[in-house]
């Protein structure tokens, strides 16, 4: 008896170990990325270029509020086991793993692209596709309010259209005239998304003159002083529910059940306004009293490959035929409804807002994303809670414009 | 004999190796080696160089103001958690051991909360918090309760999630109770009885003392558990409504261990989030030895 009891202790340590021993196979590379709402679509595609090359590409999708992929990276980092293509957000998270990206200069798609990240003309990330934000409208309700959407381009503008919707509130059945978010978890709407506002809105694209002037810690008083009206009013008029307590779902949720006319989101809310009966489109932002013709458009994210793994050439290969078969075009554009960001994809998306972007970027009427020249922690645990206290009220814009400032002086020292 | 002897020492530790060696995997290697990263530049980045740069981290720490505020509301956060969790459950003890109907289905309802996890938990409050209470406060008027939600202001967020805590908790601890109470000798009750003690002397005099060996072990539990709170706290209310500290616009309900874990992951600045985690852990070391030291020495012993 007690001869059986050592011989499954020692199986099981036995094989408890050799679980941890590695097996020879076919090429295989493993590809990590933030967009979970495209995981099952990514998958497919996979599986098609599996099919195609006898390459298997193991698709691991982790973002949103529930996964960081940066923390995956660094455990991934720390045990050996970082992926041969995974996804970077901006020159922070270039910086992190600088040493172990490679230059994608020779590659084809280069000549086809406008958003390819580069670092000191090298280039060195794979767009992503392309997004855009600003204003989202539904047109029905601004039909009806008599509000035509094409003078929409400054303060002015929509604090005439807020007050003549505010006043419309039960004729048109909406609880608030902007559905917008500034509560805990989404910062990124406050502090990310509208902050880019003050950077980059009416200049012109890659335009980095305030926001290195902010950097150094010199604020533009005026400029300063026009947004924060800006996000006032926005605050204003949104519902308190959703502004201080809202969640992504509960934002959304408003615009697409005609609950609200404006939504501060971008194109890719279009998979969770699938049932939207209304047809929408984004408006500039008014941060300026001064008209701008314009929504913020850029690649959100880069690919890149990772030059240590002996996969390398074989994850260069697998981005390739992304942009140039038709299996990967599908994927891209009709499969995960992402705008493209390759000139040779002919392919135009069917999101209503993700069309409403492509227009504006085929006209060249677009302002740039600068808000990730400052840091994560900068926009997350320094500017969200000032937002958060003028949305809650605990502070007047005044005190908001002297907040803001500090925030940039404490941020340059 | 003797070969039977070593055979049993064999299983014995071959029992208890996957236990032992994966408490050293995850507790003790972990921890010493964090604790030398203290003292370092240590990034986790993909540069590996690695300079010893004394005690700067835990100087960095000290003059966080986010970590001092986070300490404090923890502190507050931790002091009226102990309290309500242990009346809540105390009260709900006395309640399932009295004569009352129904006291077994009523213990394995307070006891229900407790198998559910805290961060799903978190998820079905936040929904109470945000939707029912002004659902129902709206449908009969109480307009103040639709204007000011819980979980919109730092001070009741940090209440909220004292309330979600105790309704996790309190369930929990009451079992520990229950056995407490159960284990009063009847005799010395009934002998209190015939001599003429009211209830409440009884109760003073006999109960309480007999239960005390319980308070130590309750205390000891809910002190550590409130102190450590993470998995509530990042589903309630994440990083909570901003509030203003020493001039400045700053995360409201930000614990101790969620600060931590965002040094580490926001700031990026993962050697000062080990010396923060250094210096928690010898905080709660000490309060939880000083609370267990002076809750013993008020135990008797029959």
């Amino acid at each position: 008896m007690k001869k059986i009891l050592i011989l499954i202790s020692i199986l099981l340590v036995a094989f408890s170990l050799a679980a941890c021993t590695p097996k020879e196979e076919q090429i295989e590379i493993t590809f990590k990325q933030n967009k979970p709402e495209i995981d099952g679509q990514l998958q497919a595609f996979a599986a098609a270029y599996e099919a195609e090359t006898g390459v298997k590409v193991n698709v691991v999708s982790c973002g949103g509020s529930s996964c960081s992929l940066g923390d995956m990276l660094r455990s991934d980092y720390a045990s050996g086991n970082l992926p041969e293509i995974f996804t970077i957000d901006g020159i922070e998270a270039y910086n992190e793993w600088a040493a172990v990206i490679s230059d994608l200069s020779a590659e084809k798609w280069v000549a086809d692209t406008d958003v390819a990240f580069k670092v000191g003309g090298k280039v060195v990330g794979f767009p992503v596709n392309v997004e855009g934000w600003g204003m989202a409208y539904n047109a029905d309700l601004l039909e009806a309010a008599d509000i035509d959407p094409a003078t929409l381009n400054n303060y002015d503008a929509y604090l005439a259209a807020f007050e003549k919707l505010e006043a419309m509130k039960v004729e048109l059945g909406i609880d608030s005239v902007v559905s917008m978010a500034a509560g805990p978890g989404m910062y990124w709407v406050t502090g990310h998304h509208n902050f880019n506002s003050l950077l980059s809105n009416g200049l012109p694209y890659g335009d980095l003159s305030v926001t290195n002037a902010l950097l150094a810690g010199n604020v533009d008083a005026a400029r300063l002083g026009e947004y924060a009206d800006w996000v006032n009013l926005l605050f204003k008029y949104a519902d308190k529910t959703v502004l201080t307590t809202g969640n992504y779902d509960s934002q959304v949720g408003a615009f697409l059940n005609q609950k609200a006319v404006f939504l501060h989101q971008g194109n890719w809310v279009d998979g969770n306004l699938k049932d939207a009966t209304f047809d929408m489109a984004f408006a500039p932002h008014g941060s300026s009293k001064t008209a701008t013709d314009g929504i913020f458009v850029s690649a959100p994210a880069w690919y890149i490959v990772n030059k240590d793994s002996k996969n390398a050439e074989a994850a260069k290969d697998f981005l390739e035929f992304m942009v140039y078969n038709q299996i990967g075009q599908d994927y891209m554009v009709n499969k995960a409804g992402m705008i493209p960001a390759f000139k040779n994809v002919t392919i135009e998306p069917t999101g209503k807002l993700s069309k409403s972007v492509l227009t504006w970027a085929k006209a060249g009427k677009i302002y740039s994303w600068n808000q990730y020249n400052f840091s994560g922690e900068f926009r997350d645990n320094k500017l969200g809670p000032i937002y958060n206290q003028l949305a809650s009220e605990a502070i007047t814009v005044e005190q908001f414009k002297e907040l803001i400032t500090q925030a940039f002086k404490d941020n340059a020292k | 004999m003797d070969k039977d002897k070593r055979m049993q020492k064999i299983v014995f530790w071959l029992f208890l190796a996957p236990a032992l060696i994966s408490f050293f995997m995850v507790q003790i290697i972990p921890f010493v080696i964090g604790f030398y990263y203290s003292f370092t530049d240590w990034s986790a980045t993909a540069q590996i160089t690695l300079n010893f740069v004394g005690l700067k981290n835990y100087a960095d720490a000290f003059k966080d103001t986010t970590f001092l505020y986070s300490t404090i509301i923890t502190s507050i956060y931790t002091l009226l958690n102990i309290v309500l969790v242990n009346v809540v459950a105390f009260g709900l003890a006395l309640l399932v051991t009295s004569n009352i109907k129904f006291r077994n289905i009523y213990r394995a309802g307070f006891f229900l909360p407790n198998v559910i996890g805290g961060i799903i938990l978190g998820y079905i409050w936040q929904f109470i918090f945000n939707r029912f209470v002004p659902f129902v406060a709206g449908s009969w008027g109480i307009t103040y309760l639709t204007e000011n939600l819980m979980l919109a202001n730092s001070r009741t967020a940090l209440l909220a999630l004292v309330i979600v805590s105790t309704w996790q908790y309190a369930g929990y601890i009451m079992m520990i109770y229950v056995a407490a109470l159960q284990n009063v000798p009847r005799d010395l009750i009934e002998a209190a009885q015939v001599d003429g003690a009211t209830p409440w002397q009884r109760f003073k005099a006999i109960t309480i003392p007999m239960v005390r060996p319980a308070f130590t072990v309750t205390l000891f539990l809910t002190l550590v558990n409130s102190f450590k709170q993470f998995d509530v706290n990042t589903s309630l209310t994440g990083v909570g409504p901003s509030t203003m500290f020493m001039g400045r616009a700053i995360n409201g309900t930000e614990l101790l261990a969620m600060n931590i874990s965002n040094t580490s992951l926001i700031l990026r600045n993962t050697a000062m989030a080990q010396a923060k985690a250094i210096v928690f852990f010898v905080v709660l070391v000490v309060f939880s030895l000083l609370q267990v030291y002076f809750s013993k020495k008020k135990e008797v012993e029959l």
